[in-house]
């Protein structure tokens, strides 16, 4: 087995300071693949070296798998960590490290592709027994998906095969406005995954999401680390995540990561994976969504509670080592909560705003992390998603974190450009949120409406 | 063939040293000579004679004749180029040639065949300086610039980055020689 002693990052922002961390407390040296933009960013000052991969432009760049390849051949690394994002879930690029013998840090290219199919994996979870949501198969024309919807009855969700992230996605309430949802869920899935397939899924009101971390080795050991809720999204993206969930029972809660490793393991899984999963509320039932191949952006609140460093786990196990713990060793002690910081405005419609940085004062305290690549004076490039850092918080249970979150962050000094830092704050007091009674569409539905009148009654 | 020795070499320098000219450049066989006599391409940097074997004054030749080998092109491995500032360059008034892109530099169009530019080679815009592989996928790069080659700063098969400076170049003024001719 090849130790890995260079890794070569193949991607920016606060995620490449987190494995270069990681990276440093394996005594595993560093070269940072950083655009043109990049270069002298936080994570560039602290890699050991950094290669200029191409222009701003992603397209020219983070997403350039035969220059990463050449960009760690070039510099003697032996690994490419891929980040979230970017090629992270690109079977390509996987391909292209076993045919130039370098390792991916992250599972095998045929898991991506298989859980990247959400037909696919979607059938191999109905095949174990575990539901999903009732839906109809591949739907390719509108007769197709107004004879479904007859059968499962409005309303619906129409949905991209090829998908995630919201895209190509639409609710549809009524049979007259299926016809023109469906010519845009299938242009946007076409746009966004060059593949414009669609399937029917029943709409669930109050959907919960929630979602279990597996670590996997090329043994066939497989654990779960728990979950993570994370229902508070504005337009399906995450803004609020949280471990353990405070809808779940505890035998809810082992049902889950229960299903979670079956499907894991009919793929006899590598690395560190999500399982997502919707949970209804209202019939108390759970159905498998999507399996994501990657690290996520909320993993550290997993790591709060169980003090394992997931990205180590994930470079340990692409260098072959074995799972160093059994299911039983881990332990979840506490609640973790995280909130993104964007680089977004929340009164104006969550408009991205990057440029310059002036003030940068993260809060300090026991049991506070933050995740960020940023620093006074850094500008934020309009090229790549808004996201600042991450501020996580851990304490003994869910009211005590909310506390320790909402001290943190009025105490969180940013100037230069605005963020999401008071539209979180916002989140936090609500006395839904403190319940725990939230569901995905609860920020749109309910809160945003309230935080514009909040905003228009403060600056009367 | 039969080669120049150091002694010959000597002797053209002392026969331009004696003469009106300020230039001068031999071309034998595969060997070229590159000789100034008030050492403008010497200022620009160490480098430029060190790696790129060109001779800048007869007093350099004379004071440090264990760089006479180097001198010789087409000889030898190329010895590294010490690193140089790179303002101290742009200052001189040279124009950089920077990688479009990251990959792998190559100096000749082929293996075995001659380079596309020597230190002292006058290129037009359009012309071919180099080649960078990325991925078996080969991508000329061309000069953009119409001058002479002052330095080269890239060694043949290793990894460039994207906007890594490959050559700085002399700009020519005006209507300027054509390729390969002296100035």
């Amino acid at each position: 087995m090849k130790r890995i002693s260079r890794v070569l990052i193949a991607n920016r922002g606060e995620i490449a300071l987190r494995i270069i961390r990681a990276c440093r407390n394996l005594g595993i040296s560093t070269v940072l693949a950083a655009s043109e933009i990049d270069r002298e960013s936080l994570p560039a000052r602290l890699a050991d070296r950094v290669v200029c991969i191409g222009p701003s432009s992603p397209r020219e760049s983070y997403l350039q798998v035969g220059t990463l390849i050449m960009a760690a051949l070039g510099t003697g690394a032996e690994a490419i960590h891929p980040g979230y994002g970017f090629l992270a879930e690109q079977p390509e690029l996987p391909e292209a490290c076993a045919q130039n013998g370098l390792i991916f840090i992250g599972p095998k290219a045929h898991q991506i592709r298989q859980m990247g199919d959400k037909i696919f994996a979607r059938k191999l979870a109905q095949n174990l027994g575990i539901p999903v949501i009732p839906g109809s198969d591949t739907i390719r024309e509108l007769g197709e998906a107004l004879s479904a919807a007859e059968r499962w009855g409005y309303p619906l969700l129409l949905k991209a095969a090829a998908g995630g992230g919201g895209k190509g996605m639409k609710i549809v309430r009524r049979r007259e406005d299926m016809e023109i949802s469906f010519s845009e869920a299938a242009s946007e899935a076409h746009a966004a995954f060059g593949d414009s397939r669609l399937y029917l899924e029943r709409f669930i009101p109050r959907a919960r999401h929630v979602e279990v971390q597996i670590l996997g080795d090329r043994y066939g050991n497989l654990v779960h680390l728990g979950e993570r809720d994370c229902s508070i999204q504005r337009r399906y993206q995450k803004m609020i995540e949280e471990t353990p969930s405070p809808a779940l029972s505890p035998a809810q809660r082992d049902a889950l990561c229960q299903a979670a490793i079956r499907i894991a393991q009919e793929i006899q899984y590598e690395n560190a994976g999500t399982v997502e999963f919707i949970f209804d509320p209202d019939q108390d039932r759970f159905y498998f969504l999507e399996m994501n191949t990657r690290i996520q952006v909320e993993h550290p609140v997993t790591e709060m509670v169980t003090g394992v460093d997931l990205v180590m786990e994930q470079i340990r196990i692409a260098g072959g080592e074995p799972l160093r713990f059994r299911q039983e060793e881990i332990q979840c002690r506490g609640h973790a909560m995280e909130c993104r910081i964007n680089a977004e405005s929340p009164h104006r419609d969550f408009q991205p705003c990057p440029g310059r940085i002036a003030a940068w004062k993260p809060p300090e305290g026991k049991e506070i992390r933050i995740d960020t690549h940023c620093d006074p004076g850094y500008f934020v490039p309009p090229h790549y998603d808004s996201l600042l850092g991450k501020l996580v918080a851990w304490a003994p249970d869910r009211p005590a974190v909310i506390h320790r979150l909402t001290e943190a962050l009025a105490d969180f000094q940013v100037s230069g450009l605005d963020t999401t830092i008071p539209f979180l704050r916002f989140i936090l007091k609500n006395p839904e949120f403190i319940q725990g009674t939230v569901h995905t569409r609860w920020i749109e539905e309910t809160l945003l409406p309230e935080y514009q009148r909040h905003e228009r009654n403060r600056l009367c | 063939m039969t080669s120049i020795t150091q002694d010959d070499v000597l002797f053209i320098l002392k026969l331009l040293d004696e003469s009106p000219f300020d230039e001068l450049q031999i071309e034998y066989g595969d060997l070229k000579l590159r000789v100034k006599k008030q050492g403008k391409l010497e200022e620009v940097g160490r480098g430029a004679q060190e790696d790129q074997k060109t001779l800048s004054t007869p007093l350099e030749l004379q004071g440090g004749q264990s760089s006479l080998p180097q001198a010789l092109e087409g000889k030898g491995t190329p010895v590294p180029p010490p690193p140089v500032d790179d303002a101290t360059l742009a200052e001189k008034g040279l124009i950089p040639i920077r990688a479009p892109m990251l990959g792998t530099f190559y100096r000749t169009p082929k293996p075995g065949a001659p380079p596309f530019v020597e230190v002292g080679s006058f290129v037009e815009e359009d012309d071919p300086v180099c080649i960078i592989e990325v991925m078996k996928l080969f991508n000329t790069v061309r000069a953009g610039v119409r001058g002479r080659i002052a330095k080269i700063c890239a060694e043949q098969g290793q990894m460039v980055e994207f906007q890594q400076t490959l050559f700085w170049v002399e700009k020519a003024n005006g209507k300027g020689p054509s390729k390969g001719k002296r100035k």
